[in-house]
């Protein structure tokens, strides 16, 4: 059953407004929810702020007021949506629990979406990153069982896996290296382009989460390790935004951006195993298929093109939240040792990245000593590999 | 590789040692909810006496020094203690209950966050500003007594020794906090 939702009419903008009480949502519970719950919520959250900081920008440089109106009141509507969907997340959960939640949909939602992708550039750079996501996993859930003296298990369930990836101290490539070509915007598929959007937004809500959560911590290793972690966010944010083409006009964005919460609220009322949660996700699509529709309205008075030109007539299959074990483990055992040269990617470490290694790596990173300090104080990492040893020989653990 | 343990690692740190007993608290709760029969009274029994000897050992060391040192430690600590008391009406209402009874499980998810909210509280309120609060000394001292405390008031019972009476649960978790307490303020004599 396709869903096109340029057909659909959503709840009119002005009755999309919620008060206090609307807003004061029940928060999931820390222990027992689903972890696909939280990852969509992760996820949806990511995408509502994209939603507001593309709005914002959007109103920096739009000289029409009456345009900027119709933003200032979306953009205000779209706010309380990121209200209510981060607001679902317990108090109860740790800042390093939710960190590990992050990077749960870092590596199940690029993995359903390097597997979706059909261009096979984009699709290989969904794989690089997906690579370095599932690495930052297992550094943490390491930290966490330091800290909190609790496995990262019980937050992932036996969902995705936790041992090593491609080993963090090597993402830090020189900045110049992380900029992708854009795909075309008149021949890429539409899936293509709200993939693009999709794992950008979530990037940069894992930098921005970074970035503000990461001097919360009193711990010099739990400090260090945010730090080294969230510069390789700033690489992922560069690596992905820049495969979005930056001829599409300010409009067309919009459109996308709307049209992509469309597709994600679909997908995720389709999918969600929480009653409670999947209302939520349903009165969403509502008020997005109403900001669309204003949204195309935009695109054609002041762009004088029809959306439907832009837009694929009907949602893709809905994303997924899905383990990706096979996926992950088969690219292991292929891709590990890639690194970027120019817009490209190579097996062989290049002049360019050995500087910058030589240079930041003067000192062993602090994504190592979170793994030997573990093993000082437990006696062996923490893993949970439940399909098997790594597939790379090197990255076994060693057993003393 | 994904076994659950519940043994919590040994810490020279007091406070590290109260933390790492929630994350087994915690882990408990699972145990409980995800057992049934003889195995569910057993683990249930284990979590009834870790609280025990972690809530005493927490009003004995660190409460007090929370309670002089921090600012606003006064009316912080009485929050967490209105929050104790709460979970330990809930584990009253428990006590002497069949685990199997169909009111059990909802009551105990009650407690479990109790339990959780109020753990979080103590960690982001009290532990993480307690700082240099105690020297290296007494954070090791203070330790091995909160353990002495623990060895002494056994938090593995043996299946079947106390099954036979109902009643159990907060008898012996007074007994075992005055026990604690003992410990705790004359460490000399044990």
């Amino acid at each position: 059953m396709a869903f096109n939702p340029l057909e659909h009419r959503g709840i009119p903008l002005d009755d999309q407004l919620r008060d206090w009480s609307e807003l004061d949502v029940a928060p999931i519970d820390p222990d027992k929810a689903d972890p696909y719950t939280r990852c969509r919520i992760i996820t949806m959250n990511g995408i509502e702020v994209e939603a507001v900081m593309f709005s914002h920008h959007f109103n920096r440089i739009c000289p029409d007021l009456e345009v900027k109106q119709q933003l200032a009141r979306v953009r205000y509507i779209e706010q309380q949506q990121q209200k209510v969907v981060n607001w679902l997340l317990p108090g109860q959960a740790s800042v390093l629990e939710t960190t590990i939640a992050y990077e749960q949909v870092a590596v199940d939602l690029t993995g359903w979406v390097a597997r979706m992708e059909p261009d096979p550039y984009l699709k290989q750079a969904y794989e690089f990153g997906v690579l370095e996501d599932f690495d930052h996993l297992y550094r943490y859930a390491n930290l966490y069982e330091m800290i909190e003296h609790r496995k990262a298990e019980k937050i992932v369930d036996q969902l995705t896996e936790i041992t090593p990836g491609r080993p963090t101290y090597l993402h830090h490539r020189d900045p110049v290296d992380n900029v992708r070509e854009p795909y075309d915007r008149r021949t890429a598929e539409p899936i293509s382009k709200l993939h693009a959007l999709t794992i950008m937004s979530a990037e940069q809500q894992t930098m921005n989460f970074y970035m503000n959560v990461g001097p919360l911590y009193m711990e010099p290793i739990a400090r260090q390790l945010y730090q080294e972690i969230g510069l390789v966010e700033e690489e992922h944010v560069t690596h992905y935004e820049s495969l979005v083409d930056p001829g599409e006009t300010w409009w067309e964005r919009l459109v996308n951006h709307e049209y992509n919460e469309c597709y994600l609220y679909y997908s995720f009322m389709q999918t969600e195993s929480d009653p409670r949660v999947k209302g939520i996700w349903e009165l969403h699509l509502n008020m997005e298929l109403e900001h669309l529709r204003l949204a195309c309205d935009l695109m054609r008075r002041h762009d004088g093109r029809d959306p439907e030109s832009v837009l694929a007539p009907a949602l893709p299959e809905p994303v997924t939240f899905e383990p990706n074990k096979e996926l992950v483990r088969h690219l292991l055992a292929t891709q590990l040792d890639l690194t970027t040269l120019g817009t490209g990617y190579v097996r062989e470490a290049h002049e360019r990245f050995e500087k910058m290694q030589n240079k930041i790596n003067a000192q062993r990173d602090a994504g190592e000593r979170v793994i030997d300090e573990h093993r000082e104080m437990f006696g062996q990492e923490y893993r949970l590999e439940t399909d098997g040893p790594n597939p790379v020989e090197r990255l076994r653990e060693k057993t003393a | 590789m994904s076994s659950t343990s519940i043994d919590v690692p040994s810490t020279d740190d007091v406070v590290g040692l109260l933390r790492a007993q929630h994350g087994q608290i915690r882990d408990l709760f699972d145990l409980v909810m995800g057992s049934s029969g003889p195995e569910r009274r057993e683990s249930f029994t284990h979590l009834v006496r870790l609280l025990a000897v972690h809530e005493t050992a927490e009003e004995e060391i660190v409460h007090p020094v929370a309670r002089r040192k921090l600012p606003g430690g006064q009316g912080m600590i009485d929050d967490r203690l209105a929050e104790e008391r709460e979970a330990k009406e809930l584990l009253a209402e428990l006590d002497g209950m069949d685990p199997e009874d169909p009111q059990f499980l909802p009551k105990l998810d009650k407690l479990r966050v109790a339990v959780l909210s109020h753990a979080r509280a103590e960690e982001r309120y009290e532990f993480d500003r307690l700082g240099d609060q105690f020297s290296d000394a007494q954070r090791k001292g203070l330790a091995a007594a909160v353990r002495a405390a623990e060895a002494a008031a056994p938090t593995h019972p043996h299946p079947g020794t106390e099954s036979a009476t109902k009643n159990m649960l907060v008898g012996p978790a007074a007994a075992i906090a005055d026990r604690v307490r003992d410990i705790i303020r004359n460490p000399d004599k044990h």
